[in-house]
């Protein structure tokens, strides 16, 4: 492990071992701070190489734009939601945040309704190596195992789906320590003024477990618009959301604009979704 | 045996385990009279069902082998081949698929799409096999055939639709109603055997019609007469078939049947399914390779009179000899007639041809194109391809898998010993996925497979069928070895001796590559190594792969790249080219950081909820990854990929974790690299064995 500490200590990653995909990777809280120091200061190179590989990834994703060059879009405790008609591109989206973040070694739990494991994977693993081919990166294989361990999809019916269920089931792997998520991301779960009451318990689930939660919510287009071009079924519950961000077909781009939350300035902050790679990419 | 082949179904049965494909195959031997009364898979009567016919099967309640039989429905004659659900037992889905023209995917109503329906499902696209579906047990607690249905267009991507809805479910379930002729099926006498057609019950109706206009959507988008038809609102139910029909030939449409095969409801109408939907010998395009044009793919066409072209998919040695099931795609193999072996180049004479009914066979003086039979007396290996003499087109073979796991077996005397040699000598030569090697350093007879039931099984068969009493070591994980980066190598391999001297030197590099066993490239130019050593480099570094100097596993996935060399007038020889490859080997070999990989299995666990904890619990311990968890209702699917080396015994620790309610399955995935840590303990294990033989 000596050696990768010392890997650990220079990228601020925690680095599984060639092949060890545990999923009991020691949490980092704060860019690695609380990572042990070892004594020796010895640099496995094609360690380094693949972290830097991780690094570049991370630092070219144009999600950065949305928030802080290291931070997360939303902070511990806090909501994000991504709007968008049906079809537009939530889940490719969302994905791509999952991607991300599990790129940076954070652990996300993806929370889908109605959709199998395998479809979901396969979403995973489009996006990814999408996003391999645009910055040509020849060791995906590799990249793709080591991000797994980071990635924990569970489906639900949504008649079946409930928050006290889906913290019980958190709390449970918690428990054993099978997987101990950062992010959580619920993709399909219908909203209404019914939710408020529940939402306020998994935000305080979250706060109390340093994790952040994104949400996809599906708009239509005959529903008219509620409060600050919100829609309707959010409108209940929007003061719950610190990050709002809607998904807006435009012509044949998709726009990508932030409703609630840091807005990003200036034509570097102009994103848009490819709409045939369906990849987050900046308007220049 | 009919020479016309429109009339004529090659089938498969495949399901996932216990979906009841076996009970579905007995009841349909006896609705079409092939066997005159039904025995249950695990009935108390102790028979057990006809095409379970091994005494393992009958004991075990399990398909070990795949059995074939034919029957005629409604002047159709169809060829039936029932596989195992095991996925152990892979290798028999795989060879059967390959000859088949159609199949039955059989699904439970509770259960739905499990695991290996996902996985047969595979090996159906991978032949492009066209299916039907039959939804199975809609008698049981639970059972909701509507819920399946969406399984199929969700979780493997099938564009299914309905061919019935069910009249009641669970224990009310009395009848199917059939959407193309709007008419309530009711099964009825004492095993169903009297299909009663009766109106659709009123209250009913509404969602009879609701149903027939999906499938008549779905249908319509593969034939615009019936399109036309439906706008003018009078559909011939002949029309409806033939539209279905075209679809599911292309694997565009799967349509979907439901019933109770133990219950004996619903199977009458899928036989006649069977027969409207699935297609003939001459509804598929079957290709060989012509050998005389570099392998160009030829369209074979079933016709008696052109020249024989026929496929092995499966061996089985019995009292009179080695049984070879063949499937005839082209020509026709009569009684006395030559054909030649592609793979061998020898010529054989037919002596006796058979047609198969479970352990039953009737003789039969030809085989017709598109028929399935078998031959005596042949000697030949699986995936052989058989032709008139004269042709030179060959079948591509099936895929198979490698074995995963190893298990040391010890006979208990000499009588044991020579009983052991025959009874692998056999097993190895019927199924591929199964090999046995004698371990060079301690003496010891190693047999590999798929799974741990794989083992078990031929090891029960070798006591029982051979009466070889052996014993068994623990199982061993088939690890393997492999490069991590590129080295260069140089040496020069010289010996002087007294007698002929031997000299040769070798230089080049090594890497890894991926998705490849061996890569040989030879770069030398100016004839720093003369053409005639080359192949002696290559042999000589091949025959290092066998053996890691490091842990004793196989190397794999290396690339060898000679660019320099230097030979002798005199001293250069085969054997010193060989000799000097082997110590370049060596030498680079272990400069090039080797890594030790392990093989990774998909685990599907499907469990109560309850017990979803203690399940992930057990996979975590296991250095399982779990991918995620699915609930459906009151059950769950945990998806997780584990080392095969953790997975001995898990059935137990399941069992007793979940009160025997859960059950999984697992197969191969991929080989991954093991731990640092893991790695250390085997090479120390490797390197104690060696101590130990020494």
């Amino acid at each position: 492990m000596w050696h990768r500490r010392a890997v650990e200590q220079r990228s601020g990653f925690t680095e599984t071992a060639g092949g060890e995909q545990s999923g009991r990777t020691p949490r980092l809280t704060g860019g690695g701070r609380d990572v042990q120091r070892g004594s020796a200061e010895v640099i496995c190179l094609k360690e380094r190489n693949f972290a830097m590989l991780k690094t570049d990834l991370i630092f070219r994703n144009p999600l950065r734009l949305l928030g802080h060059e290291s931070e997360d879009i939303v902070a511990e405790g806090e909501f994000g939601a991504v709007l968008a008609g049906a079809g537009v591109g939530k889940t490719a989206f969302v994905v791509q945040l999952a991607l991300d973040s599990a790129l940076r070694n954070r652990h996300v739990l993806h929370v889908s309704m109605n959709e199998p494991i395998t479809k979901v994977s396969v979403w995973y693993k489009e996006v990814f190596s999408l996003l391999a081919q645009q910055y040509k990166i020849d060791q995906m294989n590799a990249l793709w195992d080591s991000m797994l361990p980071y990635r924990f999809i569970m489906t639900f019916k949504v008649e079946g789906f409930s928050v006290p269920k889906l913290q019980e089931r958190l709390t449970d792997l918690m428990a054993q320590q099978i997987f101990d998520p950062q992010m959580i991301i619920i993709d399909g779960m219908p909203f209404s003024e019914s939710v408020r009451a529940s939402l306020s318990d998994l935000k305080a689930f979250i706060r109390n477990n340093s994790m952040s939660a994104w949400f996809s919510v599906r708009t239509h287009r005959h529903e008219p618009a509620g409060p600050e071009g919100l829609p309707f079924c959010l409108s209940p519950v929007a003061d719950m959301f610190d990050v709002i961000i809607r998904l807006q077909p435009e012509g044949e781009d998709v726009h990508i604009d932030v409703l609630k939350g840091k807005r990003p300035s200036g034509q570097a902050g102009l994103l848009r979704l490819d709409p045939s790679t369906m990849l987050i990419k900046t308007s220049y | 045996m009919k020479d016309s082949v429109e009339k004529l179904r090659n089938i498969g049965i495949s399901a996932h385990i216990d979906a009841g494909k076996t009970t579905l195959t007995e009841r349909i031997l006896y609705y079409t009279r092939r066997i005159h009364a039904i025995h249950d898979v695990k009935g108390k009567d102790g028979v057990g069902a006809t095409m379970d016919f091994m005494e393992l099967e009958k004991e075990r309640g399990i398909t070990i082998t795949s059995a074939a039989t034919y029957c005629e429905w409604n002047d159709h004659e169809i060829n039936i081949i029932d596989t195992p659900g095991h996925v152990d037992f892979t290798i028999e889905v795989e060879r059967s698929l390959r000859v088949l023209d159609g199949a039955i995917l059989v699904l439970c109503a509770v259960g739905g799409v499990q695991s290996q329906s996902i996985t047969v499902d595979r090996q159906m696209a991978r032949y492009h096999v066209p299916c039907i579906a039959f939804i199975n047990k809609c008698d049981r607690n639970g059972a909701n055939p509507f819920r399946v249905i969406e399984q199929l267009k969700n979780r493997l991507d099938h564009n299914a639709v309905a061919m019935q809805i069910p009249i009641g479910l669970e224990a009310n379930f009395e009848g199917v109603i059939d959407l193309v002729s709007m008419k309530a099926i009711y099964f009825d006498g004492f095993a169903g055997e009297n299909v009663i057609v009766r109106e659709i019950p009123e209250n009913m109706m509404p969602m009879a019609l609701q149903y027939r206009e999906e499938l008549i959507d779905a249908a319509s988008m593969f034939s615009d007469e019936l399109l036309e038809a439906a706008i003018e609102g009078d559909i011939p139910s002949s029309l409806l078939i033939s539209s279905i029909r075209k679809a599911v030939l292309s694997r565009r449409l799967t349509p979907v049947l439901m019933g109770s095969a133990y219950k004996n409801k619903g199977v009458q109408p899928l036989l006649d399914a069977v027969t409207w939907f699935l297609p003939s010998p001459a509804d598929v395009s079957s290709q060989a390779l012509d050998l005389d044009e570099e392998g160009k793919q030829v369209a074979l066409s079933p016709a008696a009179q052109a020249r024989l072209v026929s496929f092995a998919f499966k061996l089985e040695d019995g009292p009179f000899g080695q049984l070879t099931y063949l499937r005839v795609y082209q020509g026709k193999i009569s009684k006395g007639d030559m054909i030649s072996n592609i793979r061998t180049g020898k010529k054989v004479k037919i002596g006796r041809l058979v047609r198969m009914h479970a352990d039953q066979m009737e003789d039969i003086d030809a085989i017709f194109p598109g028929y399935i039979g078998a031959l005596f007396g042949i000697d030949c290996a699986s995936g052989d391809t058989f032709v008139s003499p004269g042709c030179n087109l060959t079948m591509t073979s099936m895929y198979v898998p490698n074995p995963v796991i190893s298990l040391a077996i010890i006979p208990r005397d000499n009588n044991a010993q020579i009983h052991l040699t025959k009874a692998l000598n056999r097993f190895t030569k019927e199924d591929p996925t199964f090999k046995a090697h004698v371990n060079e350093n301690t003496g010891e007879t190693i047999i590999s497979g798929m799974g741990e039931l794989h083992l078990e099984v031929y090891v029960e068969r070798m006591r029982r069928e051979y009466g070889a009493q052996v014993s068994t070591g623990m199982p061993k994980v088939a690890y393997r070895e492999t490069a991590s980066k590129r080295v260069e190598f140089n040496y020069t391999h010289k010996k002087q001796t007294g007698g002929a001297g031997q000299f040769a030197r070798i230089a080049g590099f090594m890497e890894p590559v991926a998705g490849e066993d061996f890569v040989f490239e030879n770069q030398i130019t100016g004839g720093a190594i003369p053409t005639q050593y080359i192949p002696s480099c290559e042999k000589g570094f091949k025959k290092c792969l066998t053996k890691s100097p490091r842990t004793k596993y196989p190397i794999t996935g290396i690339k060898i790249t000679i660019n320099d060399g230097q030979s002798h007038a005199v001293d250069s020889s085969d054997m010193a080219f060989q000799a000097a490859a082997r110590g370049a080997f060596v030498e680079a070999y272990a400069k090039a950081k080797p890594i030790l990989m392990e093989p990774i299995m998909k685990v599907v666990v499907e469990t109560p909820n309850q017990f979803q904890g203690a399940v992930m619990g057990s996979l975590n311990q296991r250095r399982g990854i779990i991918f995620g968890t699915q609930e459906e209702g009151p059950t769950c699917v945990v998806e997780a990929q584990v080392p095969l080396a953790e997975m001995f015994g898990y059935s137990t620790v399941l069992r007793s974790s979940t009160q025997g309610q859960a059950q999984f399955t697992m197969e191969f995935l991929a080989y991954r690299q093991v731990p640092e840590r893991i790695e250390e303990e085997l090479v120390k294990r490797s390197s104690g064995e060696k101590r130990d033989v020494a």
